[in-house]
């Protein structure tokens, strides 16, 4: 058990160090010339409905920037939660899409509670066996979670594993990597499933492995299934960071650093700042008509009368 | 889907010589009568065995930018390399800090679910050819960079991402692949994860043309380096210009009944109005007509007749980011100098995007520009003109430029504009963000060597055919009673005009194409005859 508890701090750090060195690697990078794309869901007056930006307005420089975050919202939490570009894209993928990563968070809210309950416990109230109602709701819904997240996530690998398999748009595309990251995933789906079947309180065996590890405590009993699961869990979590399906977070990038980013360039800003840097530096693209020598920079080069090509 | 395909793998770039794919007009876009036989239209010119000798990259059978073919073995291993550290230039701070974020993110995060590709209008219109699945050449950048870009194990990385040979079949197919993508960013909307096809394809082009020196001549020799050079990607120098604009506007006076004249260089003009010029060759009457509208709004405005200035075209926009900064530049100079309150970008989407929003954070954002749909509905809200709709009183539709509207989100000024001059206007479907591009978006209007005119009639450009006809389903298509496409975009208009004249949609259908400002100005109640003329269009 010992190794266990020392395989999930590696693992936690693992997932952190990752996820926060890629978070630092992407948000790092030079501020890039505008590229969003239309509907950009924080514009102001109604426009994102349509699609309509402030450059509709008439000297828009002179008017007030509305922008509103509550817009971004009714678009991110559709698409997170019911992945909402793939049902109006891709209704066959969603098929098996949706229950695929539906039921990853509903282990990840499992992952939450069980958190919740052994902090409580730790300060005296073990609420899941106290008897009392709010420890029932949750007990309860742990396991209505897992139910449902295993069927579901079963059944969800089923259909990608088989869509991936036979449907020639996809297996042209699929590395051996995606067959791997569908059954890895599948794996800790069919675990909890054994788990639930095999008899055992399955919420009293997971809080008793919360707690033995915030304990450190050698005394926690589980079944061999439960081992495996935490295992593979463990395993998983570590690796999801260096894998694409680290788009759970660097999504927000995409959409709020890319697709959405029109933040305008006003004088004297931190923006027209850190662009004035950028364009101080080298060039050293080797195609003649550029004119580069490595020392250049790009503003040296793009206000240069560039010499006749033969 | 056609019958008799080729099964693509991506890793098929790379192997064999000669075609990779040849394709053949198909009918996976069905249109309705009389444009319903495939049979009756011209099919793929064949290449002459000159084009044969002298280029390689022989993907499809097309050749849109003529890859000179190595004379030897040395020279290929050169060229090679040369890709090779293009590519590590391409992920560098230093030489490509413009697009390096949004670069590397699609780089890393495809989930290959292909819920992208049915957005693609060449990808549908070709019926679904591997090779334009918006994904394709996508994934084979994508697996170069985690080969020779990223760090880590080989084995390790093949099984993450895939392998590919990396040989010069593969670079010079590469290139001209990079050259069937409207960069529209249509596929990029419907990503869920954000995703750009379309941008890969740009840096491609990049990649291409700033290290290795291979473009189209279209857009470089006679585009960017020609009006950096001579003033104007058409060729025109200060003298021809103003002797255009001095004979168009002799014409427009004699049109309207009274006298049009454009200013030149005028310091402290609320307006620089920068058209795309070619629109002054061909389409006088869209900077006649726009000479006219600031005349009868009281507009302070000027034309600059500095090389650059008078010409709002930026083909650097398409595949080289120096050129594109180059140009830009020029223009915010020449603003600068005449100490212009802003600049007005005439109809023409491509320029729009670069001095509206892409330029702005390589020229600051001390010069104020606006696109011409917003100015001239400001101009019809201050009720400075008499307009009386029935004077449009045939069917309209409107082309959504993917520039100024996908990209820049400009939507509504020129629906409303319409719905206020043309009672008879309706949307082609989709619309609006939404809509499909021309097919001769990112300088396609502009490149027809070889046989590429005739892969954007049949491929980039029969969606947008269709959704023409289709808007004008309710309408006599066997009639020749004027029906009128507006497109408020240089480059959309060209497409546009290719089409018509491929399809004879102007003799079989009476369909015509124009910009926005020409429906303006025939609304016009206060002229004594209609501005738009079909018989002379
Ligand atoms: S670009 Fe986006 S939609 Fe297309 S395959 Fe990749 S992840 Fe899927
Ligand atoms: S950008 Fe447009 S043309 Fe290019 S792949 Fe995407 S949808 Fe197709």
């Amino acid at each position: 058990m010992i190794l266990i508890y020392i395989l999930t701090i590696l693992t936690v750090i693992t997932f952190f160090v990752a996820v926060i060195s890629k978070i630092i690697r992407i948000s790092s990078a030079p501020v890039h010339l505008r590229w969003e794309l239309y509907p950009v869901p924080h514009e102001g007056g109604g426009k994102a409905k349509y699609g309509g930006s402030r450059l509709e307005e008439p000297d828009w420089w002179e008017k007030k920037i509305h922008k509103d975050s509550l817009g971004e919202l009714k678009v991110m939490i559709p698409e997170i939660v019911f992945l909402k570009g793939v049902w109006e894209h891709n209704k066959q993928l969603w098929i098996g899409s949706y229950p695929f990563h539906f039921s990853l968070y509903l282990f990840i809210v499992n992952i939450a509670l069980f958190s919740i309950v052994t902090i409580l416990k730790l300060l005296g109230n073990d609420v899941l066996f106290s008897g009392n109602i709010i420890g029932q709701i949750i007990y309860y819904a742990i396991l209505i979670f897992a139910w449902t997240g295993s069927v579901l996530g079963i059944i969800g690998t089923i259909r990608l594993l088989f869509s991936r398999i036979v449907d020639p748009n996809l297996s042209k595309y699929s590395s051996a990597s995606h067959y791997f990251n569908i059954i890895f995933i599948g794996s800790l789906y069919f675990t909890v499933f054994l788990w639930l079947i095999s008899g055992r309180d399955f919420v009293a065996d997971v809080s008793n492995f919360y707690y033995g590890f915030i304990t450190f405590s050698t005394a926690v009993e589980i079944p061999t299934i439960g081992y495996w699961h935490i295992i593979l869990s463990l395993l998983f979590i570590a690796y999801l960071p260096f894998t694409h399906m680290s788009h759970f977070f660097t999504k927000y990038f995409t959409y709020h650093k890319v697709r959405w980013e029109d933040e305008p360039n006003l004088p004297s800003s931190k923006l027209s700042k850190k662009l004035m840097e950028q364009l101080n530096y080298p060039v050293s693209w080797a195609a003649p008509h550029i004119g580069a020598d490595g020392t250049k920079t790009w503003l040296a080069i793009a206000t240069e009368i560039p010499k006749k090509e033969k | 889907m056609s019958s008799k395909k080729i099964d693509i793998k991506v890793t098929d770039i790379s192997k064999g010589q000669g075609i990779l794919v040849p394709i053949e007009p198909v009918d996976e876009i069905k249109l309705p009568p009389p444009y319903d036989k495939l049979e009756e239209l011209p099919g793929f010119k064949k290449l002459t065995q000159q084009a044969l000798d002298k280029y390689d990259g022989y993907v499809d059978g097309v050749i849109a930018v003529g890859v000179p073919k190595p004379q030897n073995e040395e020279e290929e291993q050169k060229l090679v390399e040369s890709f090779l550290s293009g590519l590590m230039k391409l992920f560098s701070n230093e030489n490509n800090w413009t697009f390096l974020q949004p670069l590397v993110l699609s780089m890393e995060h495809c989930a290959k679910c292909q819920t992208c590709n049915h957005d693609c209008p060449v990808y549908e219109a070709s019926g679904e050819e591997e090779i334009y699945r918006p994904t394709y050449r996508a994934e084979i950048l994508r697996r170069l960079y985690f080969k020779y870009v990223k760090p880590g194990s080989p084995l390790l990385k093949k099984f993450q991402y895939g392998d590919i040979e990396l040989n010069w079949t593969l670079i010079s197919r590469l290139v001209e692949l990079s050259y069937r993508c409207t960069l529209c960013r249509r596929c990029a909307q419907s990503c869920p994860i954000g995703v750009d096809n379309g941008l890969i394809t740009h840096e491609l082009r990049k990649l291409f043309s700033q290290e290795m020196g291979i473009a189209p001549k279209e857009l470089h020799e006679k585009g960017t380096v020609q009006q950096l050079e001579v003033g104007s990607s058409t060729g025109m120098n200060a003298l021809v210009v103003k002797d255009n604009i001095e004979f168009i506007d002799e014409d427009m006076s004699e049109k309207v009944g009274f006298k049009v004249e454009t200013k030149w260089d005028v310091e402290g003009a609320d307006v620089l109005l920068i058209h795309n010029a070619g629109e002054i060759l061909s389409w006088p009457e869209n900077p006649g007509a726009f000479a006219i509208l600031c005349e009868l709004a009281g507009i302070k405005w000027t034309l600059s007749s500095e090389a650059v200035g008078y010409d709002g075209v930026n083909y650097g926009l398409f595949y080289d980011d120096v050129q594109l900064a180059r140009i830009v530049v020029k223009h915010a100079e020449i603003a600068k100098k005449l100490g212009v309150k802003k600049i007005v970008m005439g109809e023409c989407g491509h320029e729009s995007k670069v001095l509206g929003i892409i330029g702005e954070r390589i020229i600051g954002g001390d010069v104020h520009t606006e696109n011409a749909l917003t100015f001239m509905e400001n101009i019809i809200n201050s009720g400075k003109l008499n307009l009386n709709p029935d004077r449009n009183y045939f069917p309209v539709t409107l082309h959504d430029p993917c520039n100024l509207v996908r990209i820049m989100g400009v939507v509504e000024p020129q629906r409303r504009i319409l719905r206020k001059i043309a009672p008879k206007f309706r949307e082609m479907h989709p619309h609006g963000v939404r809509n499909y591009c021309c097919g001769g978006g990112s300088g396609f209007a502009v490149m027809s060597g070889n046989n590429f005119a005739d892969w954007r009639m049949h491929f980039s450009g029969k969606m947008k055919f269709k959704q023409i006809l289709d808007a004008f389903a309710d309408e006599d298509l066997n009639s020749n009673s004027p029906k009128y496409v507006c497109a408020p975009c240089s480059n959309c208009k060209g497409q546009i005009r290719d089409i018509l004249d491929f399809y004879g949609a102007k003799e079989k259908s009476g369909i015509y194409y124009g910009g926005l400002v020409e429906l303006i100005i025939n609304a016009v109640d206060d002229l004594k005859e209609p501005f738009i003329d079909f018989d002379m269009m």
